[in-house]
Order: C-alpha cells, then sequence, then structure tokens
C-alpha cells in the first residue's frame, strides 16, 4: 500500500480511489514513460534494446507470478510450463492455422488460463508443499506433452512463430518490438494494479493471509483460488505469446524448471509487490549479463573451468544470491528502495 | 503374465530406491519442517564426490567411506548453521526457495568441477543373477534392494532404539518441549541432515549402478522422490515407503506398456499424474497427517 507524505489529505472520493496520489507522482511517472518510450530507443543499440524486450516479457510473467505467490500465498513452480503452452499454443494457431497474432495471442493466454484451472482443482484442499509439488508434477506433464506432440508441436525442433504485423506494418526489428512489448508490460502493471484494488484483488490477500479466516468472512476460497491460478496463467500465457513471436522460433528448452525458479527468485529479490517484481526482473537480468561477461574471464584464470564456467557460475550465483537475499532483506529491494526513501523525506531526523 | 511380472518386479525394486530417498526427505520435514528441495542437486553432488575420491584420486574404499561420511558431517554442519538457521520462522515462500537456491548452488558445483558426460563407477559388489520362473533379478536389481531393505531397518531401530533417534522423534512433535526436556535442538537438525545427506550418497551410489553417474539421472531422481513424499503424506515414513513403491511399479508398468504406444518417455510423467488424481482424493497423502487449525 502506498503511503502519502505526511500533510497531503484526500478531499474528493475521485482522489481516494486515485491510482497515482500526488503531483509529484504523476511528474514521475510522466517521466519515466518518457524515458522508456522517448529517450531510452533514441541512444540504444540492438543489444540493449533486445535485454529491454525480454525484460518487458519477463515483467509480464514475473506479475503472474506475483498473483499467485505474493497475492494469493499458493506457491507455483509451474509458471515456465504455462509460459510455454501460451508460446506454443500461439505458435501453433499462427503456423497451423496461419491465425494473425492479434487472434493467436487472446487464444493462447485463455488457453493457458484454462490449464491452469485444471491444475488449480486439487488446490482447494491442499496447500503449502503439496500446492508447489503438485505445480512442479504439472510442469512435467505439460513439458512432456509438448516434447511428444508429434507434428503438432514439432518436438525438440522447436516451433516457428510468425511475426506481428498491423495491415502491412510489421514489428520487425529490435525497435519496433520493444515499443508493443513495453506497451504490453506497462498495461500488465496498470491492470495488476487496478485489479488488487477490486473485490477479487482482496479476497486473494485474505486467503494469503489465511484461508480458513477468510472463508468465515464469506469468501469463497475455492473461486479465489481458481481465479488466481487462471490470472496467473493468463499472464504467463501472454507472456509466453509475445516471446514466441519476438523470437520466431521456440523450443521446449527455453521453458525449464529452472526459469520458473527464475521467476520466483525475481520476486524474492525483489519483494512481493508490483514494483518489487519489475526490480527483482531488472536485477536478475543485469546479474545474468555480469556472469555472461564475467564468467569466460574466470574460466582464463582458472583453466580448469573453462568448460562449463558460464552456466556452472550462472547457478552458483544465482542460488547464492537468493540465500543471501532471503537471510539479509527477505522483504526485497523494494522494502529497502521505501526505506531510503523516506530516510531521505525525514532528512535531517531519524524518524 | 510372464512380462507384467518381470516388470511388476523390477518396479518393485526401484521403488525401494525411490523409497530410500524419500525417507532423507521425511527425515528433514519431520525434525525442521523444511521441505527439501535440493535434494536431487544432493544426490549428485554426494554421488560425484565418491567417483572423485574413488576413481579420480584411487583411494581406496575404506578411505573414501570414512572421508565421505566427514565430509557430509561438514555439509550437514555448514547447511543448517549458514543457510537453514536464520531462516527459522519465515514464511513458507522462504523455506521453499531456502532449499531451491541451495539445490543451484550444489548443482552449479557439480557442474563446475565435473563438467561434460557421465562417469562410471566400479562395481563392487557382484551377486549371482536370481531367477524365481519367468522373473529374472540383475545383479544390481538385487544388491539395490538388499541395500535399501538394510537402510531401511537400520533407520527404523534407529528411530525407535536409540538415545539420538527418540530425541529426533521429540523434536519433530514439537522443538520448544524437546528444547525443555534438554534435547539440543540444534545438533538434532545437523544430525537429521546428515543422516538425509548420506542417505543421498547412498542412494545416488545405488542407482548409479544402473545408469551411470550422470547428473541429470540423479538429479531426476531426487526430484522424484519429492513426488514419492508428497504421495506417502510428508509425515510418514510407512507412506515413504508405500509411496516408493507405487511409484516405482507406476514407472515400470508405465515404461512397459504405455511407451511403446505413446512415445518414449511416458514412464517419466506417469508418477506425476498418480500424483496428481491421489492428491485430489486424499490432499494429504496417503498417510500424512490432516491438518487441523483454529483461527
Amino acid at each position: 500500500m502506498y503511503k502519502k507524505p505526511c500533510g497531503v489529505f484526500d478531499e474528493t472520493y475521485e482522489q481516494d480511489s486515485a491510482l497515482v496520489r500526488t503531483g509529484y507522482r504523476w511528474l514521475m511517472l510522466v517521466l519515466l514513460l518518457a524515458c522508456l518510450f522517448g529517450v531510452l530507443p533514441l541512444f540504444a543499440g540492438n543489444y540493449f534494446m533486445d535485454a529491454m524486450i525480454n525484460i518487458a516479457i519477463m515483467v509480464i510473467a514475473a506479475l503472474g507470478l506475483q498473483i499467485i505467490i505474493g497475492f494469493t500465498g499458493q506457491v507455483s513452480l509451474g509458471h515456465a510450463a504455462f509460459m510455454a503452452v501460451g508460446a506454443y499454443t500461439s505458435a501453433m494457431l499462427s503456423t497451423h492455422l496461419g491465425m494473425s497474432f492479434w487472434i493467436a495471442m487472446p487464444l493462447a493466454a485463455l488457453f493457458a488460463g484454462l490449464l491452469g484451472i485444471l491444475i488449480a482443482m486439487p488446490a482447494l484442499r491442499i496447500r503449502g508443499f503439496y500446492v508447489a509439488v503438485t505445480t512442479l508434477a504439472a510442469h512435467y506433464i505439460i513439458m512432456w506433452l509438448i516434447l511428444h506432440g508429434g507434428n503438432l508441436t514439432k518436438g525438440v525442433s522447436g516451433m516457428t512463430a510468425g511475426e506481428i504485423r498491423i495491415g502491412s506494418f510489421a514489428f520487425d526489428n529490435e525497435l519496433k518490438f520493444y515499443y508493443l512489448a513495453m506497451l504490453f508490460a506497462a498495461t500488465a502493471v496498470f491492470l495488476t494494479s487496478n485489479m488488487m484494488r477490486t473485490k477479487i484483488g482482496r479476497a486473494m490477500i485474505a486467503v494469503r493471509d489465511n484461508d480458513l479466516a477468510a472463508e468465515f468472512m464469506g469468501i469463497n476460497v475455492f473461486k479465489t483460488k481458481v481465479t488466481a491460478f487462471f490470472l496467473s496463467s493468463l499472464y504467463a500465457g501472454v507472456a509466453g505469446s509475445l516471446l514466441a513471436h519476438y523470437q520466431g522460433i521456440i523450443t521446449v528448452d527455453q521453458f525449464t524448471l529452472m526459469d520458473s525458479i527464475w521467476m520466483l527468485a525475481m520476486l524474492i529479490i525483489g519483494g512481493a509487490t508490483i514494483t518489487g517484481a519489475i526490480m527483482g526482473v531488472v536485477f536478475l537480468k543485469i546479474l545474468q549479463q555480469v556472469v555472461l561477461f564475467g564468467a569466460p574471464m574466470i574460466g582464463h584464470v582458472f583453466p580448469i573451468f573453462a568448460g562449463s564456467a558460464v552456466a556452472a557460475f550462472m547457478q552458483i550465483f544465482f542460488g547464492a544470491v537468493i540465500i543471501l537475499f532471503l537471510i539479509f532483506e527477505p522483504r526485497g529491494l523494494f522494502h529497502r528502495w521505501q526505506i531510503t526513501l523516506s530516510t531521505f523525506r525525514l532528512w535531517p531526523f531519524p524518524y | 503374465m510372464d512380462f507384467f511380472l518381470q516388470i511388476f518386479t523390477n518396479g518393485i525394486l526401484t521403488g525401494f530406491v525411490y523409497a530410500l530417498m524419500a525417507l532423507a526427505i521425511v527425515i528433514i520435514y519431520k525434525s525442521s519442517s523444511i521441505f527439501n528441495f535440493a535434494h536431487g542437486s544432493l544426490v549428485g553432488l554426494c554421488t560425484f564426490f565418491v567417483w572423485q575420491m574413488v576413481v579420480g584420486w584411487g583411494l581406496p574404499l575404506y578411505v573414501a567411506f570414512f572421508f565421505e561420511l566427514a565430509v557430509i558431517a561438514a555439509l550437514a554442519y555448514t547447511l543448517q548453521q549458514l543457510v537453514l538457521k536464520p531462516l527459522t520462522g519465515q514464511p513458507l515462500m522462504a523455506a521453499i526457495m531456502a532449499t531451491i537456491a541451495l539445490g543451484e548452488l550444489l548443482s552449479g558445483i557439480v557442474v563446475l568441477f565435473w563438467p561434460g558426460p557421465g562417469r562410471v563407477l566400479p562395481v563392487w559388489i557382484k551377486l549371482s543373477i536370481l531367477k524365481f520362473g519367468p522373473v529374472v533379478i540383475s545383479s544390481e536389481s538385487l544388491t539395490n534392494f538388499i541395500v535399501c531393505a538394510i537402510c531401511f531397518a537400520v533407520f527404523l531401530l534407529f528411530f525407535q532404539k536409540t538415545r539420538l533417534g527418540l530425541a529426533m522423534r521429540g523434536t519433530a512433535e514439537d522443538h520448544t518441549l524437546a528444547q525443555s526436556e534438554g534435547v539440543k535442538v540444534d545438533l538434532i537438525f545437523v544430525v537429521s541432515w546428515f543422516v538425509a545427506i548420506l542417505v543421498a550418497a547412498i542412494g545416488g551410489v545405488l542407482m548409479s549402478s544402473l545408469y551411470g553417474v550422470s547428473y541429470e539421472s540423479l538429479h531426476a531422481l531426487g526430484m522424484k522422490a519429492l513426488a514419492v513424499v508428497i504421495l506417502g503424506g510428508m509425515e510418514s515414513i510407512l507412506g515413504a515407503l508405500i509411496g516408493g513403491l507405487i511409484i516405482g511399479v507406476v514407472e515400470s508398468l508405465g515404461s512397459g506398456y504405455l511407451d511403446p504406444l505413446v512415445g518414449g518417455g511416458f514412464s517419466e510423467v506417469a508418477p506425476y499424474i498418480v500424483l496428481l488424481i491421489v492428491l485430489i482424493f486424499r490432499p494429504y497423502g496417503l498417510f500424512g497427517y490432516k491438518r487441523i487449525e483454529r483461527v
């Protein structure tokens, strides 16, 4: 919840229910959007644009995971599989049936969401570790189905997806796709932050805090959990579909258990809020780039490690960073950021 | 019928290894309420270390055994004191992520030190091939079965008869109460991690006799153990045994009857399908405790 600075009061109902509360925040938001959509593409090269597109796509997926974990409190280890469902459905519709992205993407997202509901069915009665392992089981089953889909999913050789176009305008280079991906990501952030203030969003938080208590308060726990799983998989489906059409070709290797864990780590590192999820995505992307450039250097210094340095150090750093965050900053970067902000706001007083 | 009996027996024999792996997870869960997702990586790490000592450095077997025990003790102590102790009382997500991250870290170490394809461990115990009518049991499977049965028996005796085992069961019931009765709960956590990693090493070496020391198959073994534990119920040692046998048999039957029909690898996912179906009807596994909670 956003805390207003001292002395700012809501005088009308519109002010009370506004998403952006103060003029200062409006200014920051406009500056951020101007930076993302106007300034950044002017200076950035293709490599950086590619990284930004990946970040935008991962933000959408991480927000989906945030709905199920951060707001509803059900730990899901199968998020990458739902992304795969979205990606493959979208790719199949566009390749086999020749559908345009604008029809294939919603259908793919819907299908991923419905599959999410199917997996959530046992979730009424199970909780905690049982949910985590159930979604793990779902991951293995879904990935097996995709791998053995025969001509439908093209198995190990990967699936192609057509490029996105509106009329004769095609999103065929990084710059054009960047705008599209950022637009989707911004919309997802906006929708999610609004949804959390509606009845279903608050019901999710109640279920997370204590599902029995929530049920006594008259919340339909089953419906809430199923909706959360549906929405979460829907986001994953959109992200997967975007990824498929951005890369043009997708393989099962892109949606491993490791990818689900990366997304979980984004929430741990960022902190389980919407802003936190974005921060986590960016932080892990930076870590990934550092390892990609740094690991070959370690391989140079210690030649015995040269063979597998990148893959190995990626996992080692990744595991170490999560453990360090869990021990020293379990509430994530966002919490740290808020502390920093309020320190500056109150300076020179300690509180 | 002969074919059925053969793959059924194979399933039972493999199931014992799964049951042993599941036992390791149950021991940790019962004592410290942490569900060990790092089990797959621990299995891999310990087995590769055994390979390194026996084949890589050429140590004699008994030296390697004591060295392995020392390393496992050090690993258990480090894990408990550095990683898991600071996380006591944290929410579910932290408990899950800590062991997952640990698993990533350890598997990174394995990939770093032992890259490339799998290794082969020497054959230590050579038993003759058994024949019961139409059913043939290979030497490796028989060894696995015997070692697992001995381990199960030893652990049951350990929990029933020894002072330390009783203290571990007491800790599982209630940490505070156990501590007030003079049980060193910290030590119990380290011991349960030690036992669990030891079991992981035993299971890894056993499975390596069948498939060679390959990280993927060892890691998959540990992950399958998670399904076994959930199927049997997280608190139950009997559940680990029954769950392991069920998963072993389902996998074996799947590979015998369904793989030729639907393409290879179905036996890999069949256990997970069984798990999902069982959870719909028995949400706490077959022998798990029902949650009774007050608000």
